[in-house]
């Protein structure tokens, strides 16, 4: 049971306790900055300033909101691969390409040998870390989702690429551990798209986390998890932080067909709507997780990241969440 | 036997010079009611005109407009349609790109030209045959999702699309399009579709007048499908050889009584293909070939790429080209 390696670890949660994927919106303070930054306005330190200025407001405000496992909220980040793709040797920028409508990012390019030259995320971990009590997750974006939204001109193929960053994404979580980390979430949203490549990732992930002291999570969205699922039980993690909201929890259906046998982050609020959902509509999605996988085993938060929701919406959208948790704990 | 160089479909309409950046610009300024509609469209003949001089740089028999105008390669077409709602944003295939969902709220019913307006700027535009771009009536029913308990059934979803993409397919034949590409990915996930999809098919090939009707798959191995595709009425064939390391094996082993357009250039990554591997390969497929003609052409349409790397691609269709025939590069 994962909540014995979590006491193992030192680390006592109670019943349904309360989560977020990673992001939230960055204020406007720092959007400015950002944009300052880019333009050559302020300097590298200036900017740094303001991510921690806005760390420590997320920090503050999930505190204040009840949050049991608290995140950074990833101020320092633009977009989760390209933040990484930064920070490893072997990656060219690459151009524009189109995410969607109007909506364009420079996407990676694998233009050599990948390599890890030091702690990426670790000082950020331990800012956060030091403003808090709470445990606060260390946050990764996975091998496989970095190779499938990059391209590869120095690798042969996908799996070449995949377990080459697997390698190297492995030292990101060493440094993690040793630096304190106790809980950390390796992102994959990309694991669904492909069925076919599943267990690529699943090898991707054992080679990231093997033997690796702390609970581990992976968050997956978007994607056709009928042809995943129940395999993909099979990811070397303690917890999947799964979208379940925005899918009419129709994921439910695949579990009582298949047991449920890990611990979920359950997503209950949708994070593409800027509608905040109202307290029973949330508590009855909360219902009906727990009607199909033991309470002892759920966690509860919001869908994805709430990068694309206001400040007010994302606290809103929070504040639901530590409402229906609480509701339910009985 | 004659190798034609032929864009896919799209093209980026983004890239990284001010030019490049015209498009997103103006849509950005057009929200905010800084620019006009006609300044939208002046945006997009514009771009259109820059995707077309990519292609004829890079020494193309056969161009597309880019498919520049596109929200996506779903609702551009279905948000043309009575009947449907526009919704939220799923993953286009294995891509990182993404679509808005068309909801089916009622009767579908194609009330004018969806893409004729784009064929005919293109083709006002150069000599070269501008090829039409459709997304297929199965495709789009398939990432569509329908209320009503009625229009649920994927059959009925499939033929209103038909119906409307048949119509197109013959205004694009009466706009003077010679050779009509219809996409169709999503039928190499779903085996079980196949004789729907062949109706769906047929209907559309009775409406192509004196036009070439071509089918193109990707974002999946045609191998498994390949001798069904030979059985069904149309005249070309589009298929993406990089997710199946069988294809050419099984093309060279089966032939083709169609034409082929041979997407052996990946569109979806950045890498220029070794021209001497590709130029064996063509060789290899070719032997198996009846038709006098064929082409060469990327993957999958080039929007997935940086403009510049697509540029590279485009390119580099040529220089395989030159190797196959022994001109080196």
């Amino acid at each position: 049971m994962s909540r014995e390696k979590l006491r193992q670890l030192g680390i006592d949660l109670p019943v349904l306790p309360t989560t977020s994927v990673g992001s939230f919106p960055k204020p406007d303070y720092l959007m400015k900055a950002r944009s300052e930054f880019a333009k050559g306005k302020i300097s590298r330190e200036e900017l740094e300033q303001t991510e921690k200025r806005a760390t420590e407001f997320w920090i503050r405000k999930q505190e204040e909101l009840d949050v049991d496992v608290l995140v950074d909220g990833e101020m320092y980040r633009g977009d989760m691969v390209a933040y990484f793709s930064e920070h490893i040797a072997g990656f060219e920028q690459g151009g524009l390409v189109r995410s969607y409508g109007n909506r364009y990012y420079h996407k990676p390019i694998i233009a050599s040998e990948v390599r890890w030259e030091g702690p990426i995320t670790v000082d950020w971990w331990k800012y956060a870390q030091s403003l808090t009590k709470r445990p606060v997750k260390g946050m990764l974006t996975g091998p496989y989702t970095v190779m499938d939204w990059s391209f590869n001109e120095a690798y042969p193929d996908r799996k070449a690429a995949c377990f080459a960053l697997a390698g190297e994404i492995r030292k990101e979580v060493q440094a993690l551990v040793e630096a304190g980390a106790k809980i950390i979430q390796i992102d994959e949203p990309a694991t669904s798209v492909r069925p076919e490549e599943l267990p690529m990732a699943i090898e991707a992930m054992r080679l990231v986390t093997d033997g690796l002291q702390a609970y581990f999570l992976t968050h997956i969205c978007y994607g056709a998890f009928e042809f995943i699922y129940p395999q993909m039980l099979k990811f070397t993690v303690d917890n999947f932080d799964l979208e379940m909201s925005n899918s009419g929890l129709d994921m439910l259906d695949l579990f009582k067909k298949d047991k449920y046998t890990k611990d979920i982050s359950f997503g209950v609020v949708d994070v593409h709507s800027h509608v905040i959902e109202d307290a029973p509509v949330v508590e009855q999605r909360l219902r009906e997780a727990l009607a199909v996988i033991p309470k002892e085993n759920v966690w509860v938060d919001p869908d994805c990241g709430l990068k694309t929701r206001s400040v007010d919406e994302a606290i809103e959208k929070m504040k639901v969440t530590v409402q229906a948790a609480k509701a339910l704990r009985g | 036997m004659e190798l034609k160089l032929a864009n896919h479909s799209s093209y980026p309409r983004i890239g990284d010079t001010p030019e490049g950046q015209l498009l997103r610009r103006t849509i950005a300024q057009r929200e905010k009611g800084e620019k006009t509609d006609a300044d939208l469209r002046a945006a997009q003949d514009r771009m259109t005109e820059l995707a077309l001089a990519a292609q004829l740089e890079a020494g193309l028999d056969v161009v597309t407009d880019g498919l520049i105008r596109w929200y996506d390669p779903v609702s551009h077409l279905a948000g043309k349609l009575t009947g449907i709602h526009i919704n939220g944003l799923l993953r286009f295939f294995d891509t990182n790109c993404y679509f808005r969902q068309p909801i089916v709220e009622g009767a579908i019913e194609r009330t004018g030209p969806m893409v004729v307006d784009e064929f005919t700027f293109a083709r006002g535009k150069t000599s070269k045959t501008v090829k039409a771009v459709l997304t297929g009536p199965y495709t789009l029913a398939r990432l569509s999702l329908a209320k009503d308990a009625g229009a649920a059934q994927l059959n009925s979803l499939i033929e209103s699309y038909t119906r409307a993409l048949a119509a197109e397919v013959a205004a694009l034949a009466d706009a003077g399009a010679t050779l009509i590409q219809v996409d169709e990915p999503a039928i190499l996930k779903h085996p079980e579709d196949f004789a729907l999809f062949a109706s769906s098919t047929a209907a559309l090939a009775g409406q192509k007048k004196n036009a070439q009707l071509m089918l193109a798959f990707y974002f999946g191995d045609v191998a498994p499908f390949y001798s069904k595709l030979q059985a069904l009425p149309v005249d070309a064939l589009c298929l993406d050889f990089t997710y199946s390391v069988k294809l050419p094996q099984v093309v060279a082993a089966e032939g083709s009584s169609k034409t082929l357009a041979l997407g052996l250039i990946d569109g979806r990554n950045t890498r220029l293909e070794k021209a001497d591997s590709l130029a064996r390969q063509i060789e290899q497929i070719l032997a198996g070939i009846q038709s006098d003609s064929a082409y060469l052409t990327s993957s999958c349409g080039l929007e997935y790429l940086p403009r510049d790397r697509a540029q590279l691609k485009l390119n580099h269709l040529k220089t395989v080209k030159n190797t196959f025939l022994g001109k080196g590069a």
